[in-house]
């Protein structure tokens, strides 16, 4: 018997001021046309990432290439509006064990408990606005796989796709618009007192 | 007996009820979140808590009870 919906609730992205301009950075394995777009959308980014999610999906893909395999997880945070544009923070990431090869990811079906222990462990109130995966050697781009679940989980206006190749050191983000793979510009955020070097 | 449990979708927090039979199936629950929400419902798990739930398994094979809250959560694929 089908399950029937009896109601529904609705959310909207609330009104806040994304992270300040002297909190903000690129990243050093952004491609050249990260890059690019980064300088171009600075002002009015439409994903920053905190500084110690973005330490966590790189480490993680150091450590998949050691073996010689993809890695793969959610990225959590919340999406926002201000000045009339949407946009998406990601707070932190989180995984679990994986089925994992050189050219594919995912979930391990029996380790799905570690991800919930780990979205129950957070400290906020969270969202997944996308997900993140590597490609050791291959260079960053959307495979047709990643098109797929693209489109069919990460659909909303601010969810991402964020490709890091660990051997190239390079990191880029997409989105799908319009059934096609576009960019997505972003930016490294860290909060007030996180900069190690200040002082 | 048809009891009614909420899914929250962990996109956005947003939340569905729905009214299910002790045979409808987990599968059925996820279908219908993922056809309501315009996603692909194989690429979704549903949880209670800690536990994840079976696709085959039924709402009495899940125990699952009046106004239970279940989160949906992707299970994406990356190539």
């Amino acid at each position: 018997m089908p399950a029937k919906i009896t109601s529904w609730t609705e959310t909207t992205p609330k009104e806040r001021s994304p992270p300040p301009p002297e909190r903000i950075s690129n990243h050093r394995w952004f491609t050249e046309r990260m890059n690019a777009l980064y300088q171009e959308m600075r002002s009015e980014l439409p994903l920053y990432i905190q500084k110690t999610a973005e330490e966590k999906m790189r480490n993680h893909s150091l450590a998949g290439l050691a073996k010689e395999q993809e890695v793969m997880g959610l990225m959590l945070g919340g999406a926002f509006t201000h000045d009339g544009r949407i946009y998406a923070i990601v707070r932190d990431v989180v995984t679990t064990n994986l089925d994992a090869s050189i050219s594919s990811v995912r979930f391990h079906e029996e380790s799905m408990e570690g991800l919930f222990d780990s979205l129950d462990d957070l400290d906020f109130e969270y969202s997944i606005v996308g997900w993140y995966h590597s490609h050791p050697g291959m260079g960053c781009f959307m495979s047709e796989t990643d098109v797929g679940t693209q489109q069919g989980v990460f659909n909303l206006p601010h969810h991402s796709a964020l490709v890091l190749d660990p051997l190239n050191h390079e990191l880029e983000a997409y989105y799908i618009h319009e059934n096609r793979v576009k960019l997505r510009a972003m930016g490294i955020y860290w909060d007030e007192y996180q900069d190690p070097y200040r002082g | 007996m048809v009891i009614e449990i909420t899914v929250r979708n962990a996109e956005n927090g947003s939340t569905l009820n729905m009214e299910v039979e002790p045979h409808t199936t987990i599968e059925d629950i996820i279908e219908g979140a993922a056809e309501f929400w315009q996603k692909e419902a194989g690429a979704y798990v549903l949880r209670r808590g800690k536990r994840l739930l079976k696709g085959q398994s039924t709402v009495q094979d899940a125990e699952l009870k009046n106004k239970d809250v279940l989160e949906l959560i992707p299970d994406p694929e990356g190539g």
